[in-house]
């Protein structure tokens, strides 16, 4: 088995500070071997976490990591893939850190899809602090906050995460090991936000609660509550584990072009002069004429006229080539009509 | 040639002109404009990057963040702005990271008087953020000043790698003067810390030791560090000992304003002596003690209810009255009849 992932570990830091049949473990690792088979090494990717037992993961890289404030891991990555695009940004966090307290930067940093790679380690629980309810907690979970149970349904990232195209949002878990690790590979190599979301366990402050005596009993009810599903879907269920990505933004609506009229010669026009051009002011069904920029423009189409002398503040048979120019519309609305004179 | 220009758009200036490559911030009045002026930079520039971000949060995260990614970063907020900024300007310590903070004050707390200007986030400068932290702050008063402290704010950021924060109020922020900035010469000091991508450091704001390892249960470590932190403060805070002094011969009343306060009672300098502090923290310590040892009364005038006042009281050991400048009135005339009160009341 090829090792040299370790090298991307701080291996003087081990033994790591979690307990004995934590998922993060296995995230850490196939995170690390990953990151080895993609050929980034440290000088050219960052590891960026938030707060929580998943978010000390960046800490243990041997790698340039920015551990942040609570929830705050995303706009950083962010911003240092903006400043230094040559940089590969992975992001180790957990599900309270980037569902709850991060959950603006979530929504605002997967819409602007800048080029990074999300890691979430979704233990369904926050785990560092003792075991409170998180915003992924299942309904009726019992937790030290939730005695009665859970009350809430929880957040469906994949939901929130796959409203906007382009996407990447895969499923997996710590215990389907195969499809894990393709997961975190085909989300390394995806241009844009690609966000990973691991179903993991936190057999300790989660886990026992439930009823469980080990880990392995974890991941067994793991295999029992999710199916791993193959091709291209729109939607994960609650209850499946894939990949759903959309790499086409939706098309946006064709502008309509406004139609160019061939331009005359300005000394071929008729000339007018400012008493002249008073006299077609629309009363007694005469034309509306008004001069723009040295032209005469005829505006009895108009339906904003509709054969007053004045409509708002535009005064017909006038020069209005200052009332336009200051006027909250361009001068486009007057290039629609016929050019009839000049003015001289 | 000398142009109009306002407070705001001087200050972006300085910083384009110190070299700054970064910027982030959410609309609030009245720094809106540094946001708009980024905007149109960024535009033409696209070596500046610029992200209107979607909370002031996210907005002081990303300049440390691109701080630690090698560009000279800034930010421009009002109080509200501020008080939400916090978090990051802790962790900005904590990390150690080169940026600068621009406060525009208004009135608080909360929304308060928008937007009337206000000198009251003085303490929040110091005491946002959880634990302890020694922040360096500048506060200009005219529109030349903006552009000449914008520049010592990133200068003194990359000296103490440390946010700096360049306070300015309502006032300053909108107020036109006749500037050349084109003439302004300053002094540049290159970035300090090496940018992301060298490997094996962990910038974090848990305590940790020069390695980037956490020591989360290490008081011994946690104040080395600390210590180490203050000096280099203290330091790069005595480089910039700015303040301007104005005595008057037979005054026995020492005023003390600064920002927008210092040129509204600027035409009382023929009754009463001045003293304009620029650096506002780390508290101009040593130089008031010189300045206030020959004059009877001090007076703080400020927009504030005594947050400077406080400072000047703990550091001189002696009782130091104030003219609050509140809700946005700064008048003249109501701050000589306040003057004239206040030494009515001590002369009783």
């Amino acid at each position: 088995m090829d090792r040299s992932y370790k090298e991307l570990l701080k291996l003087r830091r081990f033994p790591h500070t979690w307990c004995p049949g934590c998922g993060i473990g296995a995230v850490l690792k196939n995170v690390a071997m990953a990151v080895k088979e993609q050929g980034w090494n440290y000088q050219n990717t960052i590891a960026v976490s938030g707060i929580g037992c998943s978010g000390r993961m960046s800490g243990y890289m041997n790698l340039d990591a920015v551990h942040t404030p609570h929830g705050r891991a995303l706009t950083s990555a962010e911003t240092i893939k903006t400043v230094r695009p040559d940089l590969n940004v992975i992001v180790l966090s957990g599900d309270g850190d980037l569902a709850s307290i991060g959950g603006n930067p979530l929504l605002h940093t997967s819409r602007r899809n800048p080029d990074i790679t999300v890691f979430c380690n979704d233990n369904e629980i926050y785990g560092l602090t003792g075991g409170q309810a998180g915003p992924t907690t299942p309904k009726g979970t019992k937790t030290i906050t939730s005695p009665r149970g859970e009350p809430y349904s929880p957040l469906r990232l994949g939901r929130i995460l796959t409203q906007q195209a382009p996407y990447f949002y895969a499923r997996t878990t710590v215990y389907h090991l195969n499809h894990f690790k393709a997961c975190i590979r085909e989300a390394l190599l995806w241009k844009g936000f690609s966000f990973v979301d691991i179903i993991s366990d936190c057999i300790e402050l989660n886990g026992r609660r439930l009823g469980f005596k080990t880990a392995h009993q974890m991941f067994k009810w793991f295999d029992e509550r999710f199916h791993i599903v193959e091709g291209q879907r729109e939607h994960l269920r609650e209850d499946e584990l894939g990949i759903v990505k959309v790499l086409v933004e939706e098309k946006l609506r064709p502008t309509e072009k406004a139609e160019v009229k061939p331009e005359f010669p300005i000394e071929d026009l008729k000339p007018f002069t400012l008493e002249q051009l008073q006299h077609f002011d629309g009363s007694g069904g005469k034309p509306i004429y008004i001069a723009y920029k040295g032209r005469i423009y005829d505006l009895s189409a108009s339906p904003l006229f509709q054969g007053e002398k004045r409509m708002r503040c535009h005064i017909a048979g006038k020069d209005l080539t200052k009332d336009i120019d200051i006027a909250p519309h361009g001068e486009d609305l007057v290039f629609k009509f016929s050019v009839v004179g000049r003015l001289v | 040639m000398k142009d109009l220009v306002s407070g705001n758009e001087a200050i972006f200036q300085g910083a384009i002109r110190v070299g700054a490559s970064y910027f982030a911030g959410y609309p609030i009045s009245p720094s809106s404009e540094i946001l708009q002026q980024a905007a149109l930079h960024s535009d033409k520039n696209p070596e500046f990057r610029f992200l209107q971000a979607e909370d002031e949060i996210a907005a002081a995260i990303a300049i440390i963040s691109a701080s630690l990614a090698g560009a000279k970063a800034f930010t421009a907020t009002s109080g509200p702005g501020f008080s939400l900024m916090q978090e990051a300007l802790g962790w900005g310590h904590g990390v150690e990271a080169p940026c600068v903070f621009v406060n525009s004050m208004r009135v608080g707390p909360s929304t308060g008087m928008p937007t009337q200007p206000a000198q009251s986030d003085l303490l929040q400068i110091k005491a946002g953020s959880a634990g302890d932290y020694y922040p360096i702050a500048f506060y200009p008063n005219s529109v030349e000043e903006c552009f000449r402290l914008t520049a010592t704010a990133f200068n003194a950021a990359e000296e103490s790698l440390s946010p700096v924060i360049l306070l300015a109020d309502a006032f300053l922020s909108h107020l036109y003067e006749m500037v050349d900035l084109e003439s302004i010469t300053i002094d540049i000091v290159p970035r300090s810390k090496e940018p992301l991508g060298r490997g094996q450091r962990l910038f974090t704001g848990t305590a940790h030791d020069k390695l980037g390892n956490v020591k989360t249960n290490d008081p011994e470590a946690y104040r080395g560090w600390l210590w180490e932190l203050k000096n280099r403060h203290d330091r790069v805070g005595e480089k910039y000992p700015l303040f301007e002094y104005l005595p008057h011969k037979s005054s026995e009343t020492l005023l003390i304003a600064f920002g927008i306060t210092s040129r509204i009672i600027s035409s009382l300098k023929n009754r009463f002596s001045i003293f304009r502090p620029i650096r506002i923290y780390p508290v101009l310590e040593k130089e008031l003690k010189e300045v206030t040892q020959s004059y009877r009364h001090i007076i703080v005038v400020e927009g504030s209810d005594g947050q400077y006042a406080s400072w000047v009281e703990c550091v001189l050991c002696r009782r130091v009255m104030k003219v609050a400048c509140l809700g946005g009135g700064f008048k003249l005339k109501w701050i000589q009849t306040q003057i004239e009160e206040c030494l009515k009341e001590v002369r009783r």
